[in-house]
């Protein structure tokens, strides 16, 4: 594989003679001042992080905003140290986070494990496209906290409840990413594996799934953004760990040092989650968006 | 005789008054490079979608060395105009494909893949991914792809039809050498007069309306290359221009009575 800027060279090299396909010319042109652009943004985002930072910690420090309400940077620090040796709530940071952390995993994996098979089932047969199809649309607009109570009576406030709440808030994405990847299979790439030899589960496993998994990938990203947030949600109701609990009994006490970190660390593992998928999606599917 | 042949086939598309293809038959013989020439709407496609195996005759019978053709199947591979290598394989992968699914073991299929690459001249290729390659490197590819898995038959589909000029020509030139070399029959379908008149040791004019051969002949111009003329020689000499615009007025006739036959 080419590193960025000897496949940026050769495609501006590669530009100059005759009988270059449009598309290359087209790209090197489009790419240079794409690396420049993306340089900059890193730069102009560190600035804007940085300058709440700093507003942070004048307004804390300036004595216009009480520490009940607004703590300062370094507090919050402070508390990140000790709530992570000491704990808060019976729990050490790295509990609370586990137990968060378990949640969505186990919601993901159920999610996956259930959801690429029936979006497949969705993308090839028309017949469970129109059963499925209803069922999908019905329940994947309503806001999944809506039917939390619902759950909780059905099983309780126990894990159960939780992670499948989760569940299901993962479940629709990675179904309609699914099915609509696998519905979009290039005809052509269907045949040249048919005229190859290839038996019907051969192109499920070598030609449709290979090809749908960009798409999927970004069915799992779009569900575990909202997974999370509804993860942090369903432990404010009902938990005795995690992320959500530990905000929410933080701010039950006025202990706005940990409900500001407990926020924070949300935010990092969602970012960190996000990236993560991004990261392997590039590597997984590295034709994605390169080629027709 | 193993030949690939069409018997008066006829195919219908829903919805459509008349047939795409009309009593059209045609036989490919072991060393033919049978090349159909005609306008869209002429059912070239149509044809080489029926011996592939896509599309089914609503009368009529296609047959490959004696048996009904009634699906696709890895004694006829196609090479299509674009879209149909896979770009999570590398190129050596996407070659080795074909005999991947039929269980032959890896060691061996790269072999053949390496030896079907130096074929048409992409020696160096076999790490690069298809969208790392130009368009003319992908149709090579493409038609490595379809020899590597001991097809017996290419069908074609305009596969030079996106490639520039210059391109084309070079691709064209390529074909007679693997052609020569992999001792494979060809089916090719193409709307380039030059093309077709170049390539074919046997050429099926087809119009529309309903599709159909209009003219078979046997140009004899792949052979003077093959004797060792240049490309461009052939295509400059007399005959080929003459016959060339033959075919071009035989075209723009066929063309014009349907529309006379209708008013």
């Amino acid at each position: 594989m080419n590193t960025l800027e000897t496949s940026l060279e050769q495609r501006l090299v590669a530009a100059a003679p005759k009988g270059v396909p449009d598309e290359i010319e087209a790209e090197a042109a489009a790419l240079s001042p794409s690396v420049w652009a993306q340089y900059r943004r890193g730069w102009l985002s560190g600035i804007s992080l940085l300058g709440l930072l700093a507003l942070w910690w004048g307004l804390s420090h300036s004595g216009i905003v009480p520490p009940l309400f607004l703590p300062s940077p370094e507090a919050v620090l402070a508390k990140l140290i000790t709530v992570s040796t000491q704990g808060f709530m019976d729990a050490t940071l790295w509990q609370h986070l586990a137990a968060s952390l378990q949640r969505i995993v186990l919601a993901l994996a159920g999610a996956v494990l259930l959801g690429i098979p029936l979006g497949v089932l969705m993308g090839v047969s028309p017949v469970a496209r129109g059963l499925l199809d209803p069922l999908i649309e019905a329940y994947r607009p309503v806001p999944p906290l809506a039917y939390l109570p619902l759950i909780v009576i059905w099983f309780g406030i126990g894990e159960l409840s939780k992670v499948l709440l989760i569940f299901l808030a993962v479940l629709a994405p990675v179904i309609i990413a699914t099915s609509h990847g696998v519905a979009q299979v290039s005809r052509n790439r269907l045949r040249a594996a048919q005229t190859l030899g290839a038996s019907r589960s051969q192109l499920l496993w070598f030609v449709i799934l290979p090809e749908a998994l960009p798409e999927i990938l970004t069915g799992i990203r779009i569900g575990l953004g909202t997974g999370w947030s509804t993860l942090v949600a369903a432990e404010l109701v009902a938990a005795t760990r995690g992320l959500g609990f530990m905000v929410q009994s933080a701010a039950q006490f006025l202990v706005t040092d940990v409900v500001i970190l407990g926020i924070a660390v949300i935010a990092v593992i969602a970012f960190a989650l996000e990236l993560g998928l991004r990261l392997l999606q590039r590597r997984l599917a590295p034709w994605h968006g390169q080629l027709d | 005789m193993s030949s690939l042949s069409a018997n008066q086939v006829t195919v219908r598309y829903p919805g459509q008054t008349r047939p795409a293809l009309a009593g059209v038959s045609l036989d490919i013989g072991p060393d033919d490079l049978t090349v159909a020439l005609g306008p869209s709407g002429c059912g070239k496609t149509t044809l080489l979608n029926l011996f592939a195996g896509f599309v089914k005759p609503d009368s009529g019978t296609i047959s490959f060395a004696g048996q009904p053709v009634t699906g696709p199947g890895a004694e006829r591979a196609v090479v299509f105009q674009h879209d149909a290598l896979l770009p999570w394989l590398n190129v050596r992968d996407n070659v080795a494909f074909g005999l991947r699914l039929q269980g032959v073991a890896k060691a061996e299929r790269l072999a053949r893949a390496d030896e079907v690459l130096r074929l048409v001249d992409l020696p160096e290729a076999g790490g690069r991914y298809s969208w790392q390659l130009s368009g003319g490197q992908r149709q090579r590819v493409g038609i490595a792809r379809a020899l590597a898995s001991h097809s017996q038959v290419l069908l074609m589909d305009e596969p030079f039809g996106a490639l520039d000029a210059f391109t084309r020509e070079q691709m064209q030139e390529l074909l007679l050498k693997v052609w020569q070399q992999a001792r494979r029959r060809i089916f090719l379908i193409t709307h380039d007069i030059e093309e077709a008149l170049f390539l074919a040791t046997e050429l099926v004019l087809m119009s529309p309306g309903p599709g159909r051969i209009v003219e078979t002949l046997r140009p004899g111009f792949s052979q003077r290359y093959r004797a060792g003329e240049s490309a461009r020689a052939i295509k400059s000499d007399p005959a080929f221009i003459a016959l060339r615009e033959q075919l071009l007025a035989t075209l723009f006739d066929h063309r014009r009575k349907p529309e006379e036959e209708l008013a």
